[in-house]
């Protein structure tokens, strides 16, 4: 009697984590869908065969594993700075800010000390600066976090852009920062799909470690049950502002290793447009909801979105379409990502259609 | 001096508009429990279809008329995840904004082959007042009609029954359901009118004032706004005061660089203006974080409402 009972609930267990795999499964499917699909309309009109451009997108976007992974580092990176603080219920949109500040650190210390583990640590403690600073207005003075995000962003671009053509640009090429010295720059390792960057596999451990944190340590736990219940984490006696504050300095701790090891393993120098680093901390909130806010999932979907931003290039080369079509792509895919209840919706109705033909 | 006076205040106004324009909308917006904080991809949005619609037509009226259509039909958009579909109102937004972006720089790039800026655009003649030789106070008719609006809407959601009800609906939807309100619909309208204005704002910043559609148009200003309405307390009218005091740290990110070269020619300033162009994100956070404090938020603001 107790076996069955038993086995029937493990039936029910499974069959409660299969629906929760198909939502996954179905939302991540529609919104890449929708996403292609709005991306080729807006092609269309533009004068483009979206056909033609999405076969560039796509060969073009995974036929350099090195250059796929590369470009994927510093979105990963930003993408567990939006997805650590989103678990503890903040919204850190500021990804792209605290990308600049550690870029731009690294690069001061890196210039003057040649030593680029200091470097990158210099990157992440300024981001992690940032992001606490963020977390305090919102705690202290209850400043909503996507208008300081956003403010701080905006200062943080026009700071940098102010060092990079005032103190530390490069009297050779005064379209470029100093670059980083010979001496401290990250190289690459061999591999059997051929020779890749460091920085891409110090972005899979720093994903691994978070991952560690969130899900085996009392921090991470922490920061879990504040963000699913305030009120619960405060019964528990947690201090769910606490938990903020973690939260935006680990995040902004990854936003800064991202800027920095984009620097230092990657660019080398930054040029006075800042188009090197402009957008990759925006395209982490992408990559952070695609990945289901889960740090395996965003080494995944980082790589994706490394192939949308490839893609992207290639076709701005080889067809001369705009290389933004990857924002507008993810603009799309992120609010489709934004409707698990719809996609929740649909199931139930599909369901319902199946036990009425029976 | 009164001539440095004189020409700050016009400025202020002129640079206030879109603040004002998208505080409303959104105060109407956010009174009846939806955020958008996707302000910023409809001031880009609406201000590229603006310029493209001016640009064919040749009528700067007609811009603003498109940009206005195009900010209400994100507005129904929005209207639709939010309300309807009950998505996270938040990250749809966040997801518009880079949605519109990209659409915006890719029909930049497409149209006119140019990556930072489009061609200039006939733009909406300004209001001249002659104060005296050499001295004229110059504003753009949409700095009065701002002003208007801001007044009207603040008159529409505190002394008549529909403002009430758009009200109650942010507050306690169930409450405002039982006194026999459509919350699913008002929410819905809200979201779109808010938006329209929004919409407006966006097409002002190119047939009204700069002239061009422009990369960076908007830099944040979307989210100035935004702030506006934390500032100005979900109230209209101190979206006004708002406008004026976000929109005057504008004015001074461009006015100071050119007073210091006139007073110190020797002073390399074009690296320099680049600090100066924080003040106005320095200057907003600043006193939002000073005042919010007391802020009210509406109760049931960023929630689904969900019908028992």
């Amino acid at each position: 009697m107790g076996s069955v009972q038993f086995l029937m609930k493990l039936r029910e267990r499974i069959r409660a984590r299969y629906e929760e795999y198909l939502v996954i499964v179905i939302e991540t499917l529609a919104s890449a869908i929708i996403g292609f699909s709005i991306g080729a309309l807006v092609l269309y009109i533009l004068g483009f065969n979206p056909a033609k451009i999405y076969l560039i997108l796509f060969s073009k976007g995974l036929s350099n594993p090195d250059y796929l992974l590369s470009k994927s580092t510093p979105i990963m990176l930003t993408g567990l700075a939006f997805a650590i603080p989103m678990l503890a219920g903040v919204f850190n949109i500021g990804g792209e800010g605290q990308l600049y500040i550690g870029a731009l650190i690294s690069l001061i210390v890196v210039t003057s000390t040649h030593n680029s583990a200091l470097g990158i640590l210099a990157g992440m403690v300024a981001g992690a600066a940032l992001g606490t600073f963020k977390a305090v207005l919102k705690v202290y003075r209850g400043v909503n976090e996507v208008i300081a995000a956003i403010m701080l962003n905006w200062v943080m671009y026009f700071l940098t852009l102010y060092l990079l053509t005032e103190k530390l640009y490069n009297p050779q090429i005064p379209h470029e920062s100093i670059p980083v010295p010979e001496d401290a720059r990250l190289g690459k390792i061999p591999t059997p799909i051929g020779d890749i960057r460091l920085i891409f596999f110090i972005a899979v451990i720093a994903s691994l470690v978070i991952y560690y944190i969130l899900y085996y340590t009392n921090i991470g736990y922490m920061l879990r049950v504040a963000g699913l219940s305030p009120k619960t984490a405060k019964y528990a006696g947690f201090n769910p502002n606490l938990a903020i504050i973690y939260s935006m300095a680990l995040g902004g701790a990854m936003a800064g290793l991202g800027g920095s090891l984009l620097l230092i393993g990657y660019v080398y120098s930054i040029d006075t447009t800042m188009s090197t680093l402009y957008g990759l901390g925006f395209m982490g909130i992408g990559v952070a909801l695609l990945g289901r806010n889960n740090p395996i999932g965003i080494i995944f979907s980082a790589i994706f979105f490394s192939m949308l931003i490839i893609g992207g290039e290639m076709i701005e080369l080889l067809a001369g379409a705009p290389p933004e079509l990857a924002d507008a792509l993810t603009g799309v895919i992120v609010i489709a990502l934004a409707l698990p209840y719809t996609y929740r919706m649909l199931i139930s109705y599909m369901r319902i259609r199946r036990m009425m033909k029976k | 001096m009164i001539d440095d006076i004189i020409s700050l205040t016009s400025s202020t106004l002129i640079y206030m508009v879109p603040l004002v324009l998208a505080g409303v909308g959104e105060i109407i917006t956010e009174r009846s429990g939806v955020v958008n904080i996707g302000l910023e991809g409809i001031f880009v949005l609406s201000s590229f279809t603006a310029t493209i619609v001016t640009f064919a037509t040749g009528n700067p009226y007609l811009g603003l008329f498109s940009g206005t259509i195009v900010g209400l039909l994100a507005g129904v958009l929005h209207g639709i995840v939010s309300v309807y579909l009950r998505g996270n109102q938040i990250i749809a937004g966040v997801g518009f904004n880079t949605l519109a972006y990209g659409i915006s720089i890719m029909g930049l790039v497409t149209i006119w082959k140019q990556h930072g800026a489009s061609p200039s655009v006939s733009k909406i003649p300004m209001i001249s007042l002659k104060i005296r030789e050499g001295l004229t106070f110059t504003i753009s008719p949409l700095s009065i009609a701002a002003i208007l609006i801001a007044i009207g809407t603040w008159y529409w959601l505190f002394k008549t029954t529909s403002g009430l009800k758009l009200r109650a609906c942010g507050e306690d939807p169930k409450s405002a359901e039982a006194m026999g309100v459509n919350v699913f619909r008002t929410r819905f309208y809200a979201t779109v009118i808010g938006s329209a204005l929004t919409g407006l704002g966006g097409a002002y910043l190119t047939v009204g004032w700069i002239g061009q559609f422009t990369r960076h148009i908007s830099a944040g200003r979307g989210f100035i706004a935004l702030a506006n309405v934390a500032f100005s307390n979900w109230n209209p009218l101190m979206a006004i005061v708002g406008g004026m005091i976000f929109g005057f740290f504008d004015v001074l990110s461009i006015y100071l660089p050119i007073k210091i070269q006139l007073i110190y020619p020797e002073v390399k300033i074009t690296t320099l203006a680049y600090l100066f162009k924080t003040i106005p994100y320095i200057g907003t956070l600043a006193v939002v974080s000073l005042i919010i404090g007391r802020a009210r938020v509406p109760r049931a603001l960023g929630k689904p409402y969900i019908k028992e």
